[in-house]
């Protein structure tokens, strides 16, 4: 088994008059794992159900494997599906779900016995092969969906939040396996989540909708490192990047540049800030979140917050006035008005910040 | 702690006893007394009833008029429920389905169940009437024959079928439909996606699914097939020749028209053991294959 690779051309998806999807192309290559992520109401389901053939597109094509599936029934596009609800039958055994997709295509008892018995194996469900669905927790429930995917040998696998259900525990062992799985199968696997923590983790690819776009799509690396707009920005990371205007850095920028820095949006991660003796920005702590390894710090300067990652030792009170530091090369900055990244004024803004940081650091 | 557990029985008795007290005034002791009865002589005027044995039931046996209409009973059984199980099952199934008009049609199908059954049955008489019923219009049409339905003893039986399923379908659809709307589209989608047509998945998901509605709607089914005798009053009176009176019809006649309370009661006593029977051996019978959630 190996997988195929899955094209959506300009698809437009609505349901009376409101948009669900707006002009989506997206490229998911064979046998990688890409997760289409986004908020609920983003039309990343309705995407999957596209690929998967339950939903036909406005307009809009979809490939897989190089051919024209836009009107092929579901059953023909070598793809298997599990759903946020499992969407096990519940009156058959945990067996006959898993070979109900054998039987309808008629394969002889010998060989469906067989298939059983390896998936069952491979899922570790050889004990519960005659419960029913209801007689299983969420976590088998879980993985007997899998096992109906699997067993059908489809090239490419289609998942639908299918570890939402799970309690925090289970969703990590189960993230674990079905990145496992899909190394193993080398599948092409399309899995949809709102979880960035899921996607980042697992997925090869990473697509990032809202609004039935396409805001980013990129490895998770180049997503985080480099958020295409203000969106991706504040969407991936825990805690997301803080964005923030120019002014806050007025005091380091001349009035000029301010000026002409209007409309854009400047954004840094938490890990970016670190605590300094005289660092660029000074304000003062406004809340200590204290996780462990990490300690996060809200602080305030001026009308904005911004959060800084410190290690876990760091002791402050609130109210404390603090000074942060950060590399400029680990400012982001987005054009307001558009949320797209902009390298505009980069350069200028670079020279403007490491001389500031050159004096600070003299003056020290 | 005695006294309050003493309480609780009392509180249980208040709670039960409004609706026990019905149940026994109006089902178990006239039930019990039916039993009693038929095995005494009608009285009449000056003859008090005495207890008479088995003659009741010997009568019985020997009664024509009762063998008749208990084949009747037996056909319009074999014909209603079935049909008006398959019938209301593929309305649901048509009407749950995505379609234009789809609350028109359920109110349409629903219909039948709200009006009464006699004014069922003066429609149906219209429809059924030689000449210029609505049926031999159109069969006029076709230029076909005219055909006395209620009139002829080979149709008189089917035509009272036919206005009990027409009766009965609509009903028996609602919960259907109840049922339907209960099974979450995604094992639909499922399916569909493992290749399964339509058929199949009706078969093997839609149709297992549906059976704890489909057990209470046979019972009921049953229970209506010697229950459901209005029409016929209207209607064909039983006639010609007994050919569609049915078992509760001619309790009625017997007990009202000729006054023999006595061998109406054993009638009664046929008629609640064929229910209880049928009804505990559905229950057991079906109740194995039916997968509850």
């Amino acid at each position: 088994m190996s997988g195929a690779e899955v094209t959506l051309k300009n698809i437009f998806k609505s349901w009376n008059e409101s948009p669900a999807l707006n002009d989506i192309s997206l490229d998911v290559p064979a046998g990688k794992f890409t997760a289409l992520l986004g908020p609920s109401g983003c039309g990343k389901s309705t995407a999957l159900r596209i690929v998967s053939g339950l939903e036909e597109p406005t307009s809009g094509q979809v490939f897989i494997g190089g051919h024209d599936v836009t009107h092929t029934l579901p059953a023909a596009r070598d793809i298997a599906m599990v759903f946020q609800s499992y969407a096990l039958f519940p009156h058959l055994t945990v067996a006959e779900n898993i070979v109900f997709g054998l039987r309808v295509r008629g394969l002889v008892r010998k060989q469906r016995d067989e298939k059983l018995k390896a998936t069952a194996q491979l899922l570790g469900l050889s004990e519960l092969l005659d419960r029913k669905p209801s007689q299983l927790s969420g976590g088998q429930q879980q993985r007997v969906a899998l096992g109906r995917a699997i067993v059908a040998d489809k090239s490419i696998f289609l998942m639908d939040e299918p570890l939402s259900n799970l309690d925090a525990k289970l969703r990590a062992e189960m993230r674990d396996e079905i990145r496992a799985l899909q190394h193993r199968l080398g599948v092409t696997m399309l899995y949809v989540t709102h979880d960035q923590v899921e996607a980042v983790t697992m997925a090869d690819q990473v697509v990032l909708m809202n609004h039935g776009r396409v805001e980013q799509m990129a490895s998770p690396r180049v997503m985080y490192e480099t958020p295409a707009t203000l969106f991706a920005a504040k969407f991936i990371g825990t805690p997301p990047m803080v964005t923030f205007s120019p002014k806050l850095l007025s005091h380091c920028l001349t009035p000029n540049f301010l000026q002409k820095s209007h409309g854009l949006t400047f954004g840094i991660r938490p890990e970016s800030l670190s605590l300094s003796d005289n660092g660029l920005i000074n304000g003062t702590v406004r809340n200590v979140e204290y996780l462990g390894a990490d300690t996060l710090i809200e602080c305030k300067v001026g009308e904005e917050i911004l959060l800084c990652r410190a290690p876990g030792w760091t002791q402050l009170t609130e109210g404390t006035p603090i000074s942060l530091a950060f590399n400029v090369k680990d400012l982001h900055v987005f054009n307001t008005a558009s949320g797209q990244r902009t390298a505009e004024m980069l350069p200028e803004i670079e020279m403007a910040l490491s001389s500031q940081n050159a004096s600070s650091k003299l003056a020290r | 702690m005695r006294n309050s557990a003493k309480h609780q029985w009392i509180y249980a008795w208040l709670l039960l006893s409004p609706a026990m007290i019905f149940l026994i005034t109006f089902t178990h002791y006239p039930a019990v007394q039916t039993i009693i009865s038929s095995f005494f002589s009608t009285g009449r005027g000056r003859r008090k009833s005495v207890f008479i044995g088995w003659d009741n039931y010997d009568t019985l046996l020997l009664d024509e008029v009762f063998w008749k209409v208990l084949v009747n009973n037996f056909w319009y059984a074999v014909w209603t429920i079935p049909l008006s199980i398959i019938l209301s099952l593929a309305m649901a199934l048509w009407v749950n389905d995505k379609l234009r008009g789809r609350s028109f049609l359920r109110m349409a199908y629903f219909t039948p169940t709200v009006l009464p059954l006699i004014a069922v049955a003066n429609i149906w008489l219209f429809f059924y009437t030689p000449g210029f019923g609505l049926i031999d219009q159109i069969r006029g049409l076709f230029g076909f024959a005219e055909q006395n339905w209620m009139g002829s003893p080979d149709t008189a039986l089917y035509s009272m079928i036919a206005v009990a399923i027409w009766k009965e379908a609509g009903f028996f659809m609602i919960f259907y439909l109840a049922a339907l709307q209960t099974i979450p589209p995604s094992l639909r989608e499922a399916a569909s996606i493992e290749g399964a047509s339509k058929f199949y998945y009706f078969r093997r998901v839609a149709f297992p699914l549906l059976m704890p509605t489909t057990l209470f709607v046979s019972i009921n089914a049953v229970i209506n097939s010697f229950r459901l005798v209005d029409h016929i009053f209207v209607m064909t009176e039983g006639g010609p020749n007994n050919s569609s009176s049915l078992l509760l019809f001619y309790i009625y006649e017997v007990a009202f028209d000729y006054w023999d309370t006595a061998y109406a009661a054993t009638l009664t006593v046929v008629m609640l053991v064929i229910l209880t029977t049928v009804a505990i051996g559905q229950f057991f019978f079906l109740d194995k294959k039916v997968h509850y959630k």
